[in-house]
C-alpha cells in the first residue's frame, strides 16, 4: 500500500458558535485547510464527513447539508459514525480511500453543532451512546459511565481527585494559548476541587465542555502529497479496537480495552512504541479518561497515571507531552469534529506551527487517541515528519 | 411483586449472560433458555449522578454496577444510604424511570 500525507489541515475556532450553522461550521474548517495548502475545492477528489449525532443537527444526512454549501456535488462524499470517536473514523476512512488508489486527494471534515438543544437533551442524548437500552434507562448519564471508571481506578490504584483535578488544569493552561479553543482561560487546583459534583466523584472541571465546531484535513497520495508541499507530515500508522456496548460487562473497569488494541495496532504498523512518541493528545473527555489513557497508551506503567500527570510528566518538557492544544476539556469537544481537530493539532505541532508557549520543540513523531463513548470504540493514529 | 428481569442461561455451558447476546460470551453457543437475574453480590463501582438528563425529578441518582455470586455482571439503581465498594447488596425489581407516561422496570440493589 502507498503512503498516506496529511499536506493540508484547518479548523473553526470551538465555541458557542451561535453565529454559525452546522455547514457554516464545515465551511469555516474547509476553507482555512485549503487555503493552508493553496488547492481548488476542483481538485478534490472525494470527501468523508463524521457528524456525530442526527438528533444534535436535527437532520438525518446532516452531511449533506456540508457538501451542498462547500459545493462539492456530484463528487463522492459519505458519512461515518462512531459517537465521540466519529472524526478518526472519517480519518481512518480518508487514509483508506487513498491507499486504495481509488483517489489521489481526499478531504476529511468533522463538524457537529451540540449548543442548539439545552444541556438536559444534550446529556440525554450523550447518555445514549452507551447502552441505551440496557444502561442508560437508569438513568446513566455520560458522566456517570466515566464516573464509575473513576471509582474503580482510584479504589485500585489510590489515584486522587487532586489528580483528576491536576489535568484540568494542565489543559485548561495550554487552552488559554489556544486561539481556536472554547474555554481560554487557566483554571487552579483548588477552583477544579471546589466546583459542583455532576457524577461522584467528578466535578464540573472534570468534565469536557460542550461544543460547536468543525476541522477539516486534506489527504494526498505520496505522488499528490510531493507536488502540494516540500515536508508533508504522514499519516504512518493506524489502530481501530472495539469493546464491549455495557461498561458492566468490561472484565477491568480500569481501562479500555479498545485503546489497548487500537494502540498495539497503531504501533506495529508505523514500527514505533510509546517511548518514540514526542507529543500526544487523547481523548480526555472526563479527566479521568486521559489517565486512563496515558496507561492504555504505555506512556506509563498501570495505575501510574495519576502520579505522572501530578509531577508534571505531561506537560512540555515532562516525559510526554499530553493534549497541549486543550484538549477535550478545555479546546473543546464538537462531537463529531474531535478526531479530526486531533490530526489537525498533530500535523501542526510536527510541522512546528504550534502557537507561541505550546509548541513541542522538534515534536518528530505523534500521537492522537479518540474514544467513542466509553470504550465502544477507539482509535489510534500515529503520524511522522518521516514516511517511515 | 412479580416484576422479574431475565438474562439468558446457554445450554450448552450453562453460563448466564444478561442481557442476551447472539452467542454465549463464553463458549459461544447459540442456544439459550430464559434465565432470572438476580440474588446476592458486591458492589464493584458506584456513582451520584447529579446533572440528570430528562425525566428526572430527584436530586441525584445512584447507579452501580455490581457483580452477582456466580460472577454475572450488572447495572442498576443502587438504593443503599451507605454506599461502599466491595459492600454486599441484593438485587430487587423496580421502576427505574418514567418516561412518557410509562413505567421502565429494571434491576435495584439495597443492602443484603
Amino acid at each position: 500500500m502507498g503512503h498516506v500525507a496529511v499536506v493540508g489541515i484547518g479548523q473553526s475556532r470551538f465555541g458557542i458558535r451561535s453565529d454559525a450553522s452546522l455547514r457554516e461550521l464545515a465551511f469555516e474548517a474547509v476553507k482555512a485547510c485549503l487555503e493552508d495548502v493553496g488547492v481548488q475545492l476542483a481538485e478534490v477528489e472525494s470527501m468523508v464527513v463524521s457528524v456525530a449525532s442526527d438528533e444534535l443537527s436535527f437532520a438525518l444526512q446532516p452531511s449533506a447539508q456540508v457538501t451542498d454549501y462547500i459545493g462539492f456535488h456530484p463528487k463522492p462524499s459519505f458519512r461515518v459514525e462512531a459517537a465521540c470517536a466519529s472524526g478518526s473514523m472519517a480519518v481512518r476512512a480518508g487514509w483508506m480511500n487513498v491507499a486504495s488508489g481509488l483517489a489521489d486527494l481526499v478531504l476529511v471534515v468533522g463538524a457537529e453543532k451540540m449548543t442548539e438543544v439545552p444541556t438536559p437533551i444534550a446529556t440525554e442524548v450523550l447518555g445514549r451512546a452507551g447502552d441505551s437500552l440496557w444502561e442508560y434507562p437508569f438513568g446513566m448519564t455520560f458522566p456517570g459511565y466515566y464516573a464509575l471508571i473513576a471509582q474503580a481506578h482510584m479504589a485500585k490504584y489510590g489515584t486522587t481527585e487532586a489528580q483528576l483535578a491536576a489535568v484540568a488544569v494542565k489543559n485548561h493552561y495550554y487552552g488559554a494559548l489556544n486561539p481556536y479553543a472554547h474555554m481560554r482561560k487557566e483554571i487552579t487546583l483548588e477552583k477544579a476541587l471546589s466546583s459542583f459534583v455532576v457524577a461522584s466523584p467528578l466535578k464540573l472541571y472534570d468534565c469536557c465542555l460542550i461544543s460547536d465546531g468543525a476541522a477539516a484535513i486534506l489527504l494526498a497520495s505520496e505522488k499528490v502529497a510531493k507536488r502540494l508541499r516540500k515536508n508533508p507530515i504522514w499519516l504512518r500508522g493506524l489502530g481501530l479496537g472495539t469493546g464491549s456496548l455495557s461498561l458492566a460487562h468490561r472484565e477491568d473497569l480500569t481501562t479500555l480495552g479498545a485503546s489497548v488494541e487500537a494502540a498495539r495496532q497503531a504501533y506495529d504498523m508505523a514500527g514505533v512504541g510509546p517511548k518514540e512518541i514526542d507529543v500526544a493528545v487523547v481523548h480526555d473527555c472526563f479527566t479521568i479518561a486521559e489517565i486512563v489513557a496515558y496507561e492504555d497508551l504505555g506512556f506509563c506503567p498501570k495505575g501510574e497515571g495519576g502520579p505522572l500527570v501530578e509531577d508534571r510528566q505531561t506537560y512540555i518538557g515532562g516525559r510526554i507531552p499530553v493534549n497541549v492544544d486543550g484538549g477535550l476539556k478545555s479546546k473543546g469537544h464538537p462531537i463529531g469534529t474531535t478526531g479530526v481537530s486531533m490530526a489537525v493539532e498533530i500535523t501542526k505541532q510536527l510541522r512546528g506551527e504550534a502557537e507561541t508557549g505550546r509548541q513541542v520543540p522538534n515534536a518528530e513523531i505523534g500521537l492522537s487517541h479518540n474514544v467513542g463513548g466509553n470504550g465502544q470504540h477507539a482509535a489510534v493514529h500515529v503520524f511522522g515528519r518521516d514516511k517511515e | 411483586m412479580s416484576e422479574a428481569v431475565y438474562g439468558a442461561k446457554c445450554t450448552a455451558c450453562g453460563a448466564v449472560s444478561y442481557p442476551r447476546h447472539l452467542v454465549c460470551p463464553k463458549c459461544r453457543g447459540e442456544a439459550f433458555q430464559p434465565a432470572e437475574i438476580g440474588g446476592e453480590g458486591v458492589v464493584l463501582t458506584y456513582t451520584d449522578v447529579y446533572a440528570l438528563a430528562i425525566d428526572y425529578d430527584v436530586r441525584y441518582l445512584r447507579l452501580a454496577i455490581v457483580e452477582l455470586d456466580g460472577g454475572l455482571r450488572v447495572t442498576g439503581q443502587l438504593l443503599d444510604e451507605e454506599p461502599k465498594l466491595g459492600k454486599r447488596v441484593r438485587t430487587t425489581v423496580g421502576v427505574v424511570r418514567e418516561t412518557a407516561g410509562k413505567a421502565i422496570y429494571g434491576l435495584q440493589f439495597v443492602p443484603a
